[in-house]
């Protein structure tokens, strides 16, 4: 958006060609690029692994469990079981920092230290506008980050895919860490992440406090995004019987759930689930309750929860953006219309 | 006594204060510097000069007022003002060779290599050296390589010799001097010290506290004062302008912007030396500020000025 005002800010350089700024950004972020790409390719070999070598040993692990059934000594292979688990853990909490590593990054090295050493001031002095400055340090970065978290999620996806039905402690879909990396809300997140660093380095204009308001404002972003998540998209409600007992209870995305009363009211959050136990009973009794009712999101909900979710994410990364380039462009010199 | 030849820096009532309720680093600055001028921009630390050369450069917007440079707003001029931070910023990770071909990607068409080879090769640098291993000097060296290699008309250096030994700052000011003398580049530095720049640059700007306290041609300024030394209690000083003034003794020295009326043929009187006049206006902040170059907004209020000093 600004950015298009750059140009014009270049003034006679612009008439011999562009500065080659893109070229100079990824020089002197070489070591953050080559982190990345390692970060990426190791994720996605565990990933391709995760999903081919260890869940068909996990799951076979499994069949000879069930296999066992009653039989007092049996033997399966319960290694494959747990180190497919313990593999599944690591990514998906490595996918789950995902957000808060660039958030991190882009804070410190990106924009805090730049300011901080003055780099960021020589590059305006060399033909550099300050707002081209910025659209360029989001951009490039924003890129590759869309890029490498996008593969990351595919493969997420295939690798839980892969296990659905075979392995008995497979993640569900409404885990949290497993939600989140299978979707794009991961990629928003961490496109929120970068854009918190960026705005954080500005603001402070100091490497280390960026890096800690960075991470603080990625945080909030993420606690916010899951604080809302389940108030995005229409729920569905489930209505059951006392006999019957609580129907979809921590099988979706959980909303609401308690007790109906006889009048029609809902009493939420009552965690009584038999009405054989004394104490229970008198309670159920004592509220006029006749059945149980569970607000939730079931798995059909999953990609209208990951779009809204993901759409709100980004949302926010532009009011950041935004406000990123307001901030650049009241404490330096802008263009005046005027002149 | 207001040359009309194109400005190359010209401030109307400049202000900048950091933070909603900070001070004020710089306050109704009004001034201007022709094109092709050395201007030695002076004062003690804190008087605002790195805040003055910030935005010229367009690093900082000013809170109010404004400042034009080479007759654009600092933000258009930016491809043909070249500035050298106080830190001498440059990236670390790059090598000398690295740091000079980024110079020329940033600057397409107005890139000069050979000039900017010149200045590292001047200094013995080795072209593959990592900037974080070079010496202060030879990082100021450097830092004046990216700047005189981007053809500029307008130099802004803070306090560009700081770290040098005086071979290197003799060298180096040289090479300013003769990048000026070849161009007619504007070149704008800031020191405390005054022997630095006395030698080489034309033009005068004493910052103190924040503002103004004189600006324009250092003949100019030099011929505006005078010193004087007279016997303590008989001279009348009313009809001038008194800048500092002094008794030892039975002896009143002072320095003096004399008025209309012509001085007593008695009183012993000199010229005053640059250094005189600095600190004698640094001392007594209180005493009125002079502008023999202002800008030509301002040319009204510098007469009244004027007015006041000789009815003083």
């Amino acid at each position: 958006m600004t950015a298009l005002t750059a140009p014009a800010a270049t003034g006679t350089a612009h008439t011999h060609g562009s500065p080659r700024l893109t070229r100079w950004l990824l020089r002197l972020h070489r070591s953050a690029l080559l982190v990345w790409t390692v970060f990426v390719l190791l994720g996605s070999a565990l990933l391709l692994w995760l999903a081919g070598p260890l869940t068909d040993a996990a799951a076979e692990g499994w069949r000879q469990y069930n296999a066992c059934g009653t039989t007092p000594r049996c033997s399966y292979d319960q290694d494959a079981i747990l180190f497919y688990k313990s593999t599944y853990n690591y990514v998906a909490a490595a996918m789950a920092g995902l957000p808060f590593l660039v958030a991190a990054w882009a804070g410190a090295a990106l924009t805090g230290r730049e300011l901080e050493s003055g780099t960021a001031q020589l590059a305006w002095t060399q033909g550099v506008s300050p707002t081209r400055w910025l659209a360029l340090r989001l951009a490039v970065p924003a890129v590759a980050v869309t890029a490498g978290a996008s593969l990351l999620v595919l493969l997420h996806h295939r690798a839980w895919s892969a296990a659905q039905g075979r392995i008995d402690t497979g993640k569900p879909w409404h885990d949290v860490w497993t939600f989140h990396a299978n979707g794009p809300t991961t990629v928003a997140l961490a496109l929120a992440g970068l854009v918190a660093g960026a705005l954080a380095g500005l603001v402070l204009r100091r490497t280390l406090p960026a890096l800690l308001l960075g991470l603080a404002l990625a945080a909030g972003v993420w606690g916010t995004a899951q604080l809302l998540m389940p108030h995005l998209w229409p729920a569905v409600t489930e209505e059951t019987s006392l006999q019957q007992g609580y129907g979809h209870l921590y099988s979706g995305i959980q909303v609401d759930h308690g007790l109906i009363t006889a009048s029609g009211g809902h009493v939420p959050k009552l965690e009584c689930y038999t009405t054989v136990s004394g104490g229970c009973a008198r309670e159920l009794e004592k509220l006029d309750a006749v059945g149980y009712y569970s607000t939730y999101h079931p798995v059909s909900h999953y990609w209208p929860l990951q779009l809204t979710t993901g759409a709100l994410v980004l949302a926010v990364a532009g009011l950041g953006t935004a406000a990123a380039f307001w901030l650049l462009r009241h404490r330096t010199a802008t263009p005046r219309t005027t002149a | 006594m207001t040359t009309h030849t194109r400005a190359a820096l010209e401030a109307v009532a400049l202000g900048k204060r950091f933070g909603r309720r900070g001070g004020w680093a710089l306050r109704d600055c009004a001034f201007r510097l022709p094109a092709g001028r050395i201007c030695a921009v002076v004062g003690p630390n804190g008087a605002g000069k790195s805040t003055l050369l910030a935005l010229a450069a367009g690093l900082l917007g000013p809170t109010e007022g404004s400042v034009s440079v080479l007759g654009a707003d600092p933000a258009r001029a930016r491809a043909r003002v070249g500035f050298v931070a106080q830190g001498k910023p440059l990236h670390p990770q790059l090598t000398v060779a690295e740091t000079l071909r980024m110079g020329a990607d940033l600057n397409p068409g107005r890139w000069d290599r050979a000039t900017a080879e010149r200045v590292v090769t001047a200094g013995g640098l080795d072209p593959d050296a990592r900037i974080r291993s070079l010496s202060g000097g030879q990082h100021t060296r450097v830092a004046l390589a990216l700047a005189l290699g981007k053809r500029t008309e307008l130099l802004l250096l803070d306090e560009p010799m700081a770290d040098l030994d005086p071979l290197a700052r003799h060298d180096l000011m040289g090479l300013l001097m003769g990048q000026s003398a070849q161009h007619g580049t504007t070149i704008v530095m800031s020191s405390h010290v005054v022997a630095e720049l006395e030698d080489s640059c034309d033009h005068l700007l004493l910052l103190g506290g924040g503002r103004i306290r004189l600006a324009g041609d250092i003949d100019e300024l030099l011929a505006a004062h005078t010193r004087l030394s007279v016997p303590a209690g008989s001279a009348d000083l009313s009809t001038h302008t008194v800048v500092e003034s002094r008794t030892t003794g039975r002896q009143l020295s002072a320095l003096i912007r004399p008025g209309a009326a012509p001085l007593p043929a008695d009183w012993r009187t000199g010229p005053p030396t640059l250094e005189d006049l600095i600190l004698a206006h640094l001392r007594n902040p209180g005493a009125t500020a002079l502008t023999t170059t202002a800008p030509a907004r301002t040319e009204e209020i510098r007469q009244t000025e004027q007015t006041e000093e000789t009815t003083a």
